[in-house]
């Protein structure tokens, strides 16, 4: 097992170690916030952003095969901003980074850096003193890291299940299939004991620290490999494990990434279209979800959009394969506004930038998103 | 044989722009392993800006020059020699990469189209065959709906997969012309290896995704072993990069370096062609387009296996090693990236100078009768109708064409 060297120590401490005693502090300060008691939030943000889908396989007359829950279902009740410009890095985590900060971000693409001004996130924390437990993220992506907003739960659910394959694959484990219960049972392993590496980052106090909310993870996990129809994606992963935190948690903001279609980086286009399929009906099953609940179809407001699009067919970048260019087709994105914060189902056509996001639903929470560049959406409650 | 990079080439650098170092040291560096269309290119390129007045140079790249003068580039020293992932990212991620991209783009459109106004660089005529597999449901549905509409479809008396072997036989075995060496003569990527003995018996390089399989497991592993961290990346990039490919690779892709180093940075430079058989014959097809220029390219897709449960997350993995589920072919899903692949094969040589309006293109599927041929206006008018032989003469004629 490899070993860490705990604040410059010089006596080397187990993963395992190392996780059991921050599991005991925080456990302990845990107990403390709990007997205050959390107020349930009177409005809350379910925020999905979606990796790169052009306009030609999504809203185009062409496209909107490939996104019919969204087209159909969506859309109509729906403030719809079909012309929303990602004017910065058209990376993953820079985009998200802006989105969240209302702020064009500029930092390493890889995630070891955290945006360079406060996110969504923070200004409810310190606004509202809103807890760690009332801020959750849970993304597809590899290149999300716990950085994207540092002292708020963040659950890597692909990486988790991305580790446990590769763990098996690279025979870092007895186990040696990639069968059903051999994943989940190296799943549950890695989440006990590999805390360090698989990159889901608990930065702060955080009840996922609390032996009960894990223990619901992992029964989630047992669902999901159990399933009906043998669930091969990523993606189905982090639409569950999102479901069980609104679900058991329902806190006042969260943050989905979905990301299958980034097999697109690969050159399989049936499978990017399968992404993009399945993340049309993720989030239409994710609004039915809290349509469901009478308490949260009343105080939610869904956001959905896509990161950007992709590059054109026939540019030196290959295409749909990667989103490097400055290209429309790369960079206009659109965005869809589902929920309380709707004043009037719409669709607007007037050119929005993704930093008017983060002001504009920050405002209808009662926040004041004040070192964001972004405009306010006037078609947006506040 | 190669003439060595010039000396003056080697003072110009310090004229340039300080982003082009370092991509510029390596391609001199690495010299002997580009390929003649390469070499010629970059010779006449380093050529005409050598010869430029000072004014003019001064005035071609000031834009770019004023532009990194805003902004924060990596602390390359003198002896840097290509770009590091974390260089790379820097780039990237500046605000002003977009406006520095425009203004290399400008830069080079005005170099290529002064060095191709120059006319040193020989302009054959040439031939590229996309060829879909067998086994693919061809009616589900239109195939390459663009295309054809700047091209013709043309009948054959039987169905393309039997006209290849004899077609491709003969375009290997063709006399090469005259100011093209032997390896810019025929390329053929494939997934399988029914071309394959084409390169022992001809001057054709054949790159087969099944016949290159340990050197793609070799690299799969590598790669997987990499740390989520830039250091990491880089040091793996590294150790492939030093890896004796001839230990991993058959003859006689073996034993041609220019081939070999081919090889080696294409598993290394990602768009799938590790991952998935047609992203290899799309992303190789266009690499050789655009490095080798070959005379005749010959592009022949496959059918891709299912993706198994839980291993569409983890696709540096080879899915059979470790998934007990039986293998199964993916026909549909095939079509549909086939299609697109192959169309991007065309797009790509429509970006290469040399195949634009010089270029006879075929798509073709291998259980269809009938082909969609693409070409320049001044192309000779097709017949309605072709058997084996005469698509063959056709193609053949059309190489010899003077132009």
């Amino acid at each position: 097992m490899s070993k860490l060297n705990l604040l410059g120590a010089r006596v080397p401490i187990t993963r395992r170690a190392l996780f059991q005693l921050l599991s005991a502090a925080i456990s302990h300060r845990l107990a403390q916030a709990e007997t205050k008691g959390t107020p349930r939030p009177a409005r809350r943000l379910v925020l999905i952003t979606i990796g790169g889908i052009r306009r030609q396989e999504s809203f185009s007359q062409a496209g909107v095969v490939h996104v019919p829950h969204l087209f159909n279902d969506l859309l109509p009740q729906s403030l719809f901003y079909p012309f929303t410009a990602n004017e910065g890095v058209t990376s993953h985590f820079n985009t998200i980074s802006s989105i969240l900060t209302g702020v064009w971000q500029h930092v390493d693409d890889w995630g070891s850096e955290k945006p360079s001004n406060p996110t969504l996130f923070h200004y409810l924390q310190r606004q509202k003193h809103a807890s760690p437990n009332q801020t959750w993220v849970v993304t597809s992506n590899k290149q999300l890291t716990a950085n994207i907003s540092p002292g708020v739960n963040v659950i890597l659910a692909k990486q988790l299940m991305i580790e446990a394959v590769e763990r098996i694959i690279m025979g870092q484990t007895s186990r040696q299939q990639l069968e059903r219960q051999q994943i989940l049972a190296e799943m549950t392993a890695v989440l006990e004991t590999d805390y360090e590496r698989i990159g889901w980052g608990v930065p702060s106090t955080s009840s996922f620290q609390d032996p009960q909310v894990k223990q619901m993870f992992v029964a989630a996990l047992a669902d999901f490999i159990h399933g009906a129809n043998a669930p091969t994606s990523g993606d189905e992963l982090t639409y569950l494990t999102a479901k069980e935190v609104i679900k058991r948690i329902a806190p006042a903001m969260l943050m989905v990434n979905f990301s299958d279609m980034e097999v697109a980086h690969s050159g399989s286009y049936s499978l990017h279209l399968g992404g993009i399929h399945r993340a049309d009906e993720l989030c239409h099953r994710m609004w039915q979800f809290i349509q469901s609940d009478p308490e949260l179809a009343a105080t939610t407001t869904l956001v959905i959009m896509n990161e950007f699009g992709r590059d054109p067919d026939g540019s030196s970048t290959n295409g749909f394969f990667n989103h490097r260019t400055d290209t429309e087709c790369c960079r206009m994105a659109w965005s869809m506004v589902l929920g309380a914060a709707v004043k009037k189902p719409a669709i607007v056509e007037r050119e929005i930038r993704q930093v008017d996001m983060a002001p504009s639903i920050g405002s209808w929470m009662g926040l004041k998103v004040d070192r964001g560049s972004g405009s306010g959406l006037p078609e947006i409650n506040v | 044989m190669s003439e060595a990079v010039p000396e003056f080439a080697k003072d110009l650098i310090g004229r340039l722009p300080r982003t082009f170092g370092p991509a510029l040291k390596d391609q001199f560096q690495q010299w002997d392993l580009l390929f003649p269309a390469e070499q010629r290119s970059l010779r006449a390129q380093l050529h005409w800006l050598d010869e430029l007045p000072r004014d003019r140079f001064q005035t071609l790249f000031a834009p770019i020059i004023a532009i990194e003068g805003k902004m924060e580039l990596p602390d390359w020293q003198p002896g840097t020699v290509g770009l590091s992932v974390h260089d790379s990212g820097l780039l990237a991620r500046s605000p002003l990469y977009p406006k520095w991209r425009v203004e290399v783009e400008k830069v080079f459109t005005e170099v290529d189209d002064a060095v191709e106004k120059s006319g040193v660089l020989p302009r054959p005529p040439r031939f590229l065959l996309c060829v879909l597999p067998a086994g693919v449901p061809l009616t589900s549905q239109p195939l390459w709906p663009e295309l054809a509409k700047h091209g013709a479809w043309t009948k054959l008396d039987v169905p393309f997969g039997q006209m290849l072997p004899p077609l491709a036989e003969a375009l290997a075995e063709r006399k090469p012309i005259a100011g093209l060496e032997p390896i810019e003569s025929t390329w053929v990527l494939e997934c399988e290896t029914k071309l394959s003995p084409l390169a022992e018996t001809s001057t054709a390089t054949v790159l087969s995704w099944a016949v290159l399989a340990g050197a793609r497991r070799e690299f799969s592993s590598k790669l997987n072993s990499i740390r989520r961290d830039l250091h990491s990346v880089d040091e793996t990039n590294e150790e492939l990069r030093r890896i004796d490919m001839r230990k991993l690779l058959s003859e006689p892709v073996a034993s041609e370096p220019r081939v070999r180093e081919f090889v080696r940075t294409l598993l290394l430079s990602g768009n799938g062609s590790l991952i998935f058989d047609n992203s290899f014959i799309q992303w190789g097809s266009n690499e050789a387009l655009r490095r080798v220029q070959p005379q005749v390219m010959l592009s022949c897709f496959g059918i891709r296996q299912k993706i198994k449960p839980f291993s569409g997350s983890v696709l540096f993995e080879d899915q059979k090693r470790s998934n007990p589920t039986p293998d199964q072919d993916d026909p549909a899903g095939s079509l549909v990236d086939a299609l697109m692949l192959s169309e991007y094969v065309y797009l790509g040589s429509e970006r290469v100078t040399p195949y634009r309006e010089h270029t006879l293109t075929l798509m073709a599927a291998a259980d269809l009768n009938r082909v969609l041929m693409l070409g320049p206006k001044s192309m000779p008018a097709v017949p309605v109708s072709f058997n084996a032989a005469q698509l063959t003469a056709f193609t053949l004629d059309w190489l010899r064409s003077a132009r």
